[in-house]
């Protein structure tokens, strides 16, 4: 378009644009209004808690036998970067980790859990230690609370492993029967401002 | 995350109604054939004075006012948005309707004894309609912890709005001395839209028993956008130019059409009603839009002690629920409006210097009537019943007063002035008066004001 009549209608549209404005605003100033603050959006905290599965495994005890030989130490390493992202952790407050175990095997285990760094560094540990099932159901559970200087741990984290150490017992073989199950949960407080 | 909580929460808040009850039917103001193409308006020629011609603003929450959020009453922010959230139901809207009129003008067809009408003119319209995402909000306030077993309805995100450019031409017509018919047509170009009415879903969490929860999340969301792509990433262009170029029909074109009609079955019963906006735009210039469609059942890390074949989460939630970016044409309706209305007039208006020029809007001093009002949402239709008396107050001076009942407010009482002063019409009208005694409190306002010059028909010979 011309930019002269471009620049005409722009004039005009600014003209009346502040005629309507003032004509507007002045039914307005008519009006009464209570005393408003916008200001208070400056306030708002979102405070959000979610729940949601961390991680879940049911190892038969006949998986602890390979080939006829019973295997005392297994572990598995897994990518975890969820509480590394930026947008994510710098919303965080507090994460409780919650793990529940139930051991209907003969025999006990120790069963550590650790947070890893990129290259496979140790950051934290958190040990179980799950007694043998002699007739009733083993179920032990621990809560691990994550908040403050503890939280940049969990921050950290790249990686996770669990490590099962099969403590000596009556030997396992691919007839014997029972589960060791695990499954848990995080329970992540957000802070948004 | 604290932005687009708010922005969603914002955004949940403000609903204009389209319903224009002062103006339907308010024949002496030329803008009300934008509302009827059919309405009995008379005149030789009128042109409207331009951007000053015809301006209305409507705003409306049907929970909540300003008041309920910003009031400075010692109470914290916080607490009031959780008993706005609260007190609010998936249905609630909030509705924003903005025209202002560039340029207007219309003239009689013929010779005196003809009776056919031409109007014309351009307005820029900005509409925006959303429903209150109360399952996000909830969400985003309280996270899925204490609502175990809830079935987080992902169809809550439901939200439209647009700015447009509108070039109409309409023509109407006296067919015989009872009935007035009219049409008008219309070419939207389309400065920007946003869209995203049709998502549907759901997220929950319950206890498990293999795992300590069950969560899934289905998804089949869809925001669709045109006339932003530019402005999303690095801009360089002037955007003033841009948004002239596209109000000059430089925009997502589209078409339209009105049609309405007005009947006497008595001189003094009339029957009116007409459709608005029965018309589309067809997206395909700068379109981009956003689908997120899925089913994930999240069960955690599951590791594998045997073979080491683990699952990555943030992977396998990528693939189950892939958030893809497409650029496809799509189509938009016009919000569809209609009116109705019935009055019956008496009382002789006649002044003792009648020059008896007018039609039937002279003859009598009164009238009172009912209109009905309907527009297509998303969801349900929303719906207005008005009840009004007009008075020809003085020749030059005419009143129209409204009481509506809609799903905003039960007690909306609006009053419009039209003033003729020798060639110069100026009219204005308000609706929502109880609500100005404290504005912050009013969970509805409607507004508009416009200047004409009219060159009044002449039905006799000079």
């Amino acid at each position: 378009m011309n930019i002269f009549v471009e620049n005409v209608i722009y004039q005009y549209i600014t003209i009346m644009n502040k005629f309507l404005r003032i004509t507007f605003l002045s039914v307005f100033f008519l009006s009464c209004s209570s005393d408003l603050d916008f200001e208070q959006v400056n306030d708002l905290k979102l405070e959000p808690i979610a729940v949601a599965n961390l991680a879940a495994f049911d190892i038969k005890a006949n998986q602890f036998v390979v080939g006829g030989v019973e295997q005392s130490l297994v572990g598995d390493v897994m990518d975890f970067d969820v509480f590394s992202d930026v947008d994510f952790s710098k919303n965080l407050s507090r994460v409780d980790l919650f793990f529940e175990f139930n051991n209907t095997i003969n025999r006990a285990y120790n069963v550590n859990f650790y947070l890893l760094d990129d290259n496979n560094s140790k950051l934290y540990t958190i040990p179980f230690f799950v007694p043998a099932n002699s007739g009733s159901p083993i179920v032990i559970s621990k809560t691990e609370i994550f908040e403050n200087t503890k939280l940049d741990i969990l921050i950290k984290t790249k990686k996770v492993a669990f490590v099962i150490t099969m403590l000596p017992g009556t030997p396992l073989t691919d007839a014997s029967v029972g589960n060791l199950k695990m499954r848990s949960s995080a329970t992540i407080y957000f802070l948004g401002q | 995350m604290r932005k687009i909580s708010l922005f969603i929460i914002l955004i949940s808040m403000s609903c204009f109604s389209q319903n224009k009850q002062l103006l339907y039917n308010f024949t002496s103001v030329p803008q009300s054939m934008l509302t009827n193409p059919g309405s009995d308006v008379n005149y030789n020629w009128f042109v409207g004075i331009p951007l000053l011609s015809g301006f209305s603003a409507n705003v409306s929450s049907s929970s909540f006012s300003v008041y309920d959020l910003f009031a400075n009453n010692g109470v914290d922010f916080n607490t009031k948005l959780r008993n706005v959230v609260f007190s609010t139901s998936r249905n609630d809207k909030v509705t924003l309707n903005e025209q202002l009129e560039v340029f207007s003008g219309g003239f009689k067809l013929g010779d005196w004894q003809e009776s056919s009408y031409f109007s014309f003119g351009m307005y820029q319209e900005m509409d925006v309609l959303t429903y209150m995402p109360k399952d996000y909000a909830i969400l985003a306030l309280d996270g899925n912890k204490d609502y175990l077993g809830k079935v987080f309805d992902m169809g809550d995100l439901n939200a439209r709005g647009e700015l447009l450019s509108v070039f109409h031409l309409g023509y109407h017509k006296k067919v015989n001395e009872n009935l007035i018919l009219g049409v008008r047509g219309k070419i939207y170009s389309s400065i920007f839209n946003v869209s995203s009415t049709k998502n549907s879903g759901y997220f929950y969490t319950i206890q498990g028993t293999n795992n300590v929860y069950d969560q899934v999340i289905s998804a089949n969301g869809l925001v669709n956008t045109s006339g932003l792509t530019n402005y999303l990433e690095n801009y360089s262009g002037n955007a003033q130019s841009d948004i002239m170029k596209k109000t000059l029909l430089g925009g997502n074109l589209g078409l339209g059409l009105d049609l309405g009609f007005t009947y006497y079955p008595k001189e003094n019963l009339q029957f009116t009603a007409s459709l608005i906006d029965i018309g589309f735009i067809k997206h395909t210039k700068e379109i981009e839009s956003y689908r997120y469609k899925g089913y994930y059942n999240y069960v955690g890390l599951t590791p594998d002690f045997v073979l080491g074949n683990s699952n990555d989460i943030l992977d396998e939630f990528n693939d189950a629920i892939p958030l893809d970016t497409l650029h496809t044409k799509y189509t938009t309706w016009r919000p569809l409006k209609f009116n109705s209305s019935i009055q019956y007039s008496f009382g002789d208006g006649r002044s003792s210097d009648c020059n008896c020029s007018g039609g039937n809007k002279i003859k009598y001093a009164n009238s009172v009537g009912a209109q009905l009002f309907a527009m297509t949402t998303p969801r349900t239709p929303l719906m207005a019943l008005t009840a009004y008396y007009r008075r020809q107050i003085f020749e030059s001076l005419e009143m129209k007063a409204t009481y509506t009942v809609d799903s905003f407010s039960a007690k909306n009482i609006g009053l419009g002035l039209s003033t003729t002063i020798g060639k110069v019409n100026f009219y204005i009208l308000a609706d929502n008066l109880l609500e100005y005694k404290d504005i912050s409190k009013a969970r509805s306002l409607g507004f508009q004001m416009g200047l004409n010059i009219i060159f009044p028909d002449k039905n006799t010979f000079d």
